[in-house]
C-alpha cells in the first residue's frame, strides 16, 4: 500500500559550503503536522506520491506527534515524513515503527532535507527507549520499489538493512517488487 | 432641593449618589420612598425617570422627568434630569437646551456647564464651548482642566495664538514647576509649543522647546519637533545634524530620511541629475551606517533613473527575491508610475528567471548557486508583474510554473486568485482562493479574502461560512459577530454582490450599516472630551476632533453612499422593480415567464428564511439560556429583505441623506457632484441640478461622464419649457449660465456633442466614447441609434488607440450600453469582448 520513498542524499549543510560555485544559504525546519495545515500535508502527497490516501491516514497522523513532520526551506513547507505505530506481537511495551511516507517536492532534494526528517524519526524511536510512560520503539521500517536505486542507498546510509524481497508488493504498479528495509533501535 | 423635611432631603442627597455612583436599583428605591411621603415632589419624580430611563423603561422615564418638570418648573435639577434623558437617546439639540433652561436657575453649576459644554464640543458649536468654558475657568480658576479647555477652544476655533495666551498665563501662575517628570505637565506644554507652531511663529516654538525641554517625557517628539523646526527656519545645518540624531534612533523612519534629504537641500520629487547623484551618495552612506535598516535600502530606487536604477533595482530585487519577501511586487509596483522603471524591472526579473533556469543563479556568472526558492520567489513576482500589465496569458503561465515547482505555497494561489478576477472570473477566482484557504485554515488574513472573493463570485452561501469561521462562535447568530465588530468590507462587498443580483432591499441595508458604522464613530467621541482633557493627551485629542471632523470622507463611506445612492435612484427609476435588468429586451412571453420564475424563486426563499428564522430563534433561546441572558435581549431580524427601504416614500430623500456629508466634505471629488446631478434632475430641481454640473466643471471639465449629464440637462430643461413647468425666474438664472454649460453652441445639441467627440478623437480614452455615444443616442433615439452603435464599435478599432483604455471594466460598460440601446448589435460586441478576454465569464 505504500510508496517508495523518495530520493534524498545529505551532501549539503544548512550553512554554505566552502565547494565552488558558490551556495547561498537557506534554512531549514522542522514543524508539526496540525489539523489547520493539513492541507498542505494532503497537497505534497498528491504531487508526490502516485496512491490516493484515505481519510483515515489523516487522522492517524495527527496522533503520531513526533512521528509524523513536515519540514520548511527558507519558511516554504516542501516536504514531510508520516510513520505510523505498530504494537508488537506479544509485547505490551514494545511497538513498531513503519514509515509510511518520506518525500521532498523535486527542485528541494538533494538538500539534506530528507536526511534531515530521518534523523529526526530515528532520534525520537531512540528518546522512546529511556523516556517513560511510552511503548518502546523496537525496529523502524519501511517499502522501497525494487528499482529504486537512491532510495536504497540513502536508507543504507543510515543504517538500514534490507531483510526481505515483498513480491508483488505494489500490485497496482508496473514494477511491482519491494524491498523491506529495517533498523532495529538499541 | 427643596422642601423636603432633613429625613428626606439626607435621603435625596444620597440617591443622587446613587446616581453617580450608578446604583440605580438602590437609587429607584429610595426616590420610591420619598414619594410615598411627598408624591408630588418634583425632582424625587424626574430622578425616578432618569432611574427608569436605566432600568430600561424609555417610556416611564420620560413622562416622570416630564411629571416632575411639571410639579417643579423652576428647578435646576429637573431640567439637568430632562437634559441627561434626551442625551442619553442622543438628541444633543435638545439636551442642550436643557442644559440652557437649567442653567437659568443656576447659573454657576459646574456640573450643568461642564455637562453642556461637552454638548458643545460634541455638536462643535465651537464658540459657545468656549463661551461656557470660559465661566467654568472663571468658578475654578485654580484647575489646570479648566484653562487647557479654553485653549482648546480656541485652537479649534482656528485662533491658537489666543490658546497661547491662555496657557501662557495659567503657567505664570504656578509657583513651582514639578522636579520629577510628570507625563500631564509634560503634555501640556508638548500641547502649548503646538499652539505656537500652528501660530505659525516658527522661531517661538524652537525657542519655547528650549525652556521646556528638561520638563519633556516625550523625548522622540522634542527631537522630531526640533528638527522640523530648524528645517522650516532654512537652518540646515543644524537640521541635518537633528536628522541624523534621529536615524540613529529609528534608520527605518521614511520621514527622517525625508528630513535629512530636504535639510541636505536635496529635496522636491523630480531632483535633478546633479541632485540625484548626490542623493544615491548619501543612501549609499546611510546604507553602510544601517546595513539593517530596509528603508534606506528601498528609498534610492525612488529617487534613482536610468542606468543608476538599473543598477540599485538589481541589487535590491535580487536580495528580496533571494530571502523570499512575499510583499517585494507591491513594495516595487508603486515605481510603475514611471514607465522606463516599468521596464527596467520586467527586463530585470526576466534575465533572472534566464539565469536561474539554466545555471541556478541570478546571472550566468556561475559563482553563487541561488536556492531552490529564488526561482519559486521570480516566477511568483514576474506573474504579479504580468498580471499588473493585465497580461493574463502571461501571468497564469508564470503562476502555474510556480504552483507546479511548489504547490505548498499559499501565496501563489491567491495571486492566481486575483489573475483570473482581473481576467473577468470571478467563480475561478473564488476557487484559487479556496484552495488557498485550505493550505492554512489558521490564516484569518486568507480566510478573509478568500470571503471577499465569494462574494465577488455572488456566492453569499458559501461566504457567510467562511466569514463566520474566524467570528465568535459563541452567540446565537455568528454572522452578527461581524456587524458587532464594524466589519465594513464585508458590508460593502456583500452590498454590492446583493446589488448585482438585483436584491437593491437587502443591499441597501448593508449600506445603511455602513452609514450607522460612522454614525456610532461620532457619538463615539464622546467620552473622550472629558477623559482626554483629564488625562492631558492633549495632542492626540485635537489631532482626534480633526479626525472626526473629515470622517465621512473615508473611502470607504464614499463607496457605500455612492452604492446607496444608485440603488434610491434605481428604485426612483423602477419602483417595483419589475423591469430588471436582466427583463430588458426580453419578449413579453419571456417576460412573463421570467417574473413567474422569480416569484416561485422568492416564495422559496421566504420559505427557507422563516425556516431559519424559526431554528435561530430556537438556537438563541437555546443559547440564551445557557448564558443566562433574557431571551428578550436576543435579536432576531424581522426584515431580512430590507423592505423597509424599498418601500420607503422618497428614495431620492434618502440618497440626499448619503450625499450630504459628501459635499460637505468631499466636494473636491468630480463624483460627488455627479452623483448629486442624477439626484436632482430626477427630484425636478434644476437649479440644484445646474450647480452640481457647474461644480463638476470647475473640477473636470472634459469628465466623460459630465459630458452625458449635460445633455440630458439641456433635454430636461427642453421638456419643462415644452411643458410650460419651467419658472421664469428658473429659466432666467440657467440662461445665464448656458454658455458655460455648453460654450457657444446654444440650444444645438448635436453640434456640442460632434464638438466634444472631435475634442477627444485622439485621446482614445472608451469612456468618453461611451459618453459621446449615449449623448447621440438620447438626442434622438430612434433616428440616431445607428449611429450611436457605430461610435462605441469605433472602440473595437484596430491599432493601439483604445488598447490603454479597453479595460474589462470598459468594455462591459460599452456591452451594457448597447443593452441600454436594446441594440442588435450586442452579440457582435460580446464576440469582440471574448476575444479581448478571454476568461472572462460574461463575454462567454
Amino acid at each position: 500500500m505504500t510508496p517508495p520513498a523518495i530520493d534524498m542524499s545529505s551532501t549539503t549543510t544548512t550553512t554554505s559550503t566552502e565547494d565552488k560555485p558558490k551556495n547561498v544559504g537557506f534554512r531549514i525546519g522542522l514543524g508539526d503536522i496540525t489539523p489547520n495545515n493539513l492541507g498542505q500535508l494532503k497537497r505534497l502527497n498528491t504531487v508526490l506520491f502516485p496512491v490516493v490516501y484515505a481519510p483515515g491516514f489523516y487522522k492517524d497522523v495527527l496522533e503520531v506527534g513526533e512521528f509524523a513532520k513536515i519540514i520548511y526551506f527558507n519558511d516554504v513547507c516542501v516536504g514531510a515524513v508520516c510513520c505510523r505505530k505498530e504494537p508488537v506481537a506479544g509485547s505490551n511495551n514494545e511497538q513498531n515503527l513503519y514509515i509510511a511516507t518520506l518525500g521532498v517536492l523535486a527542485p528541494y532534494r538533494r538538500l539534506g532535507l530528507g536526511s534531515e526528517m530521518l534523523k529526526h524519526i530515528l532520534e525520537q524511536a531512540k528518546l522512546s527507549l529511556t523516556a517513560a510512560g511510552q511503548a518502546k520503539v523496537a525496529k523502524v521500517y519501511l517499502h522501497v520499489q525494487s528499482n529504486n536505486e537512491e532510495a536504497l542507498e540513502f536508507y543504507k546510509k543510515h543504517g538500514f538493512e534490507n531483510v526481505e524481497k515483498c513480491e508483488n508488493y505494489y500490485s497496482q504498479f508496473e514494477v511491482s517488487d519491494a524491498y523491506k528495509l529495517e533498523k532495529v533501535i538499541n | 432641593m427643596r422642601d423636603l423635611p432633613s429625613k428626606e432631603a439626607n435621603l435625596f442627597r444620597e440617591i443622587l449618589k446613587c446616581y453617580e455612583l450608578k446604583q440605580y436599583k438602590r437609587g429607584f428605591k429610595g426616590a420610591d420612598q420619598i414619594l410615598k411621603k411627598f408624591p408630588e415632589h418634583g425632582e424625587t419624580l424626574a430622578m425616578k425617570g432618569l432611574f427608569y430611563n436605566h432600568l430600561d423603561k424609555k417610556d416611564l422615564a420620560y413622562e416622570f422627568v416630564k411629571k416632575g418638570i411639571r410639579h417643579d418648573m423652576k428647578s435646576h435639577i429637573c431640567w439637568h434630569v430632562f437634559g441627561l434623558l434626551y442625551r442619553s437617546d442622543k438628541n444633543y439639540e435638545e439636551a442642550a437646551k436643557c442644559y440652557a433652561h437649567a442653567l437659568k436657575y443656576d447659573k454657576e453649576n459646574i456640573q450643568i456647564l461642564r455637562d453642556l459644554s461637552l454638548l458643545q464640543m460634541q455638536m462643535r458649536n465651537l464658540e459657545g464651548y468656549v463661551d461656557t468654558r470660559h465661566i467654568l475657568l472663571e468658578l475654578r480658576p485654580q484647575n489646570r482642566q479648566y484653562w487647557v479647555a479654553v485653549a482648546i477652544g480656541y485652537q479649534l476655533l482656528g485662533k491658537p495664538e489666543l490658546g497661547v495666551k491662555v496657557l501662557t498665563t495659567y503657567e505664570e501662575t504656578l509657583k513651582e514647576v514639578p522636579s520629577t517628570p510628570d507625563y500631564e505637565h509634560s503634555e501640556m506644554l508638548l500641547y502649548h509649543n503646538t499652539l505656537l507652531e500652528e501660530a505659525g511663529d516658527l522661531q517661538a516654538a524652537l525657542d519655547h522647546l528650549d525652556t521646556i525641554e528638561k520638563q519633556v517625557c516625550d523625548r522622540k517628539a522634542l527631537k522630531e519637533k526640533r528638527a522640523k523646526f530648524f528645517l522650516g527656519l532654512g537652518r540646515l545645518s543644524e537640521a541635518e545634524a537633528a536628522y541624523r540624531g534621529l536615524l540613529a534612533v529609528n534608520p527605518d523612519n521614511m520621514a527622517y530620511f525625508e528630513g535629512l534629504r530636504n535639510s541636505l537641500g536635496l529635496g522636491g520629487d523630480r531632483p535633478t541629475d546633479e541632485d540625484e547623484v548626490k542623493i544615491l551618495d548619501m543612501f549609499k552612506q546611510l546604507q553602510k551606517e544601517y546595513p539593517r535598516s530596509n528603508a534606506a535600502k528601498r528609498l534610492p530606487l525612488r529617487y534613482a533613473t536610468g542606468e543608476a536604477f538599473v543598477k540599485v533595482a538589481d541589487e535590491y530585487i535580487r536580495s528580496m527575491l533571494r530571502k523570499g519577501v512575499p510583499s517585494l511586487f507591491v513594495n516595487i509596483k508603486t515605481l510603475y508610475s514611471d514607465s522606463a522603471k516599468e521596464t527596467a524591472v520586467e527586463k530585470l526579473a526576466l534575465g533572472y528567471l534566464a539565469s536561474l533556469d539554466k545555471s541556478k543563479g541570478f546571472d550566468h556568472s556561475g559563482a553563487v548557486v541561488e536556492p531552490p526558492t529564488a526561482l519559486l520567489w521570480t516566477l511568483y513576482f514576474l506573474a504579479q508583474h504580468y498580471d499588473f500589465k493585465r497580461e493574463t496569458e502571461q501571468a497564469l503561465g508564470y503562476i502555474n510554473r510556480a504552483i507546479e515547482h511548489t504547490p505548498t505555497l499559499v501565496e501563489l494561489y491567491m495571486a492566481k486568485g486575483r489573475i483570473l478576477k482581473h481576467a473577468g472570473d470571478h467563480v475561478a477566482a473564488m476557487g484559487a482562493l479556496n484552495e488557498a484557504r485550505e493550505l492554512d485554515l489558521q490564516d484569518r488574513f486568507i480566510n478573509t479574502k478568500c470571503t471577499k472573493y465569494m462574494l465577488r463570485a455572488d456566492n453569499m452561501a458559501e461566504a457567510e461560512k467562511t466569514a463566520v469561521l474566524f467570528t465568535r462562535a459563541d452567540i446565537p447568530n455568528p454572522l452578527n459577530d461581524l456587524v458587532d465588530m464594524q466589519t465594513q468590507w464585508f458590508s460593502l462587498e456583500a452590498g454590492e454582490s446583493n446589488l448585482r443580483q438585483n436584491q437593491v432591499g437587502r443591499a441597501l441595508k448593508r449600506f445603511h450599516q455602513v452609514d450607522k458604522h460612522f454614525n456610532d464613530y461620532t457619538e463615539d467621541q464622546f467620552d473622550f472630551h472629558t477623559y482626554c482633557l483629564r488625562k492631558m493627551t492633549l495632542r492626540a485629542y485635537v489631532s482626534m476632533v480633526r479626525l472626526e471632523d473629515q470622517l465621512r470622507n473615508h473611502p470607504y463611506y464614499v463607496r457605500a453612499a455612492q452604492n446607496a445612492v444608485q440603488c434610491y435612484v434605481r428604485l426612483f427609476d423602477k419602483p417595483d422593480g419589475s423591469e430588471s435588468e436582466e427583463m430588458e429586451g426580453m419578449t413579453e412571453a419571456e417576460k412573463k415567464k421570467f417574473r413567474s420564475k422569480q416569484r416561485k424563486a422568492e416564495l422559496k426563499a421566504q420559505q427557507e428564511a422563516e425556516d431559519k428564522k424559526k431554528k435561530a430563534a430556537v438556537a438563541a433561546a437555546e443559547t440564551a439560556k445557557k448564558a443566562g441572558t433574557p431571551a428578550a435581549a436576543v435579536k432576531v431580524d424581522e426584515d431580512p429583505e430590507g423592505t423597509k427601504y424599498t418601500k420607503c416614500e422618497d428614495p431620492l430623500g434618502e440618497a440626499l441623506k448619503f450625499l450630504q456629508p459628501l459635499q460637505q466634505l468631499a466636494s473636491d471629488r468630480v463624483e460627488t457632484h455627479l452623483m448629486a446631478f442624477e439626484i436632482y434632475v430626477r427630484k425636478n430641481k434644476l437649479l440644484l441640478a445646474l450647480k452640481a454640473l457647474l461644480k463638476s466643471i470647475k473640477i473636470d471639465a472634459n469628465h466623460a461622464t459630465l459630458h452625458e449629464q449635460l445633455v440630458r440637462f439641456a433635454l430636461a430643461v427642453q421638456k419643462a419649457s415644452s411643458a410650460k413647468t419651467l419658472k421664469p425666474s428658473v429659466k432666467a438664472v440657467i440662461d445665464q449660465h448656458w454658455s458655460e454649460l455648453y460654450d457657444a453652441h446654444g440650444q444645438d445639441l448635436s453640434a456640442f456633442n460632434v464638438a466634444f467627440v472631435n475634442k477627444n478623437k485622439d485621446l482614445g480614452s472608451v469612456p468618453h466614447v461611451i459618453s459621446a455615444a449615449m449623448s447621440t443616442y438620447l438626442i434622438n433615439p430612434s433616428k440616431n441609434l445607428g449611429q450611436a452603435e457605430l461610435l462605441l464599435f469605433s472602440v473595437a478599432e484596430k491599432g493601439d488607440k483604445y488598447k490603454r483604455t479597453r479595460t474589462l471594466e470598459n468594455v462591459l460598460l460599452v456591452q451594457k450600453t448597447l443593452k441600454g440601446f436594446k441594440s442588435s448589435r450586442q452579440q457582435e460586441w460580446k464576440a469582440k469582448g471574448n476575444e479581448w478576454f478571454p476568461n472572462a465569464v460574461a463575454f462567454q
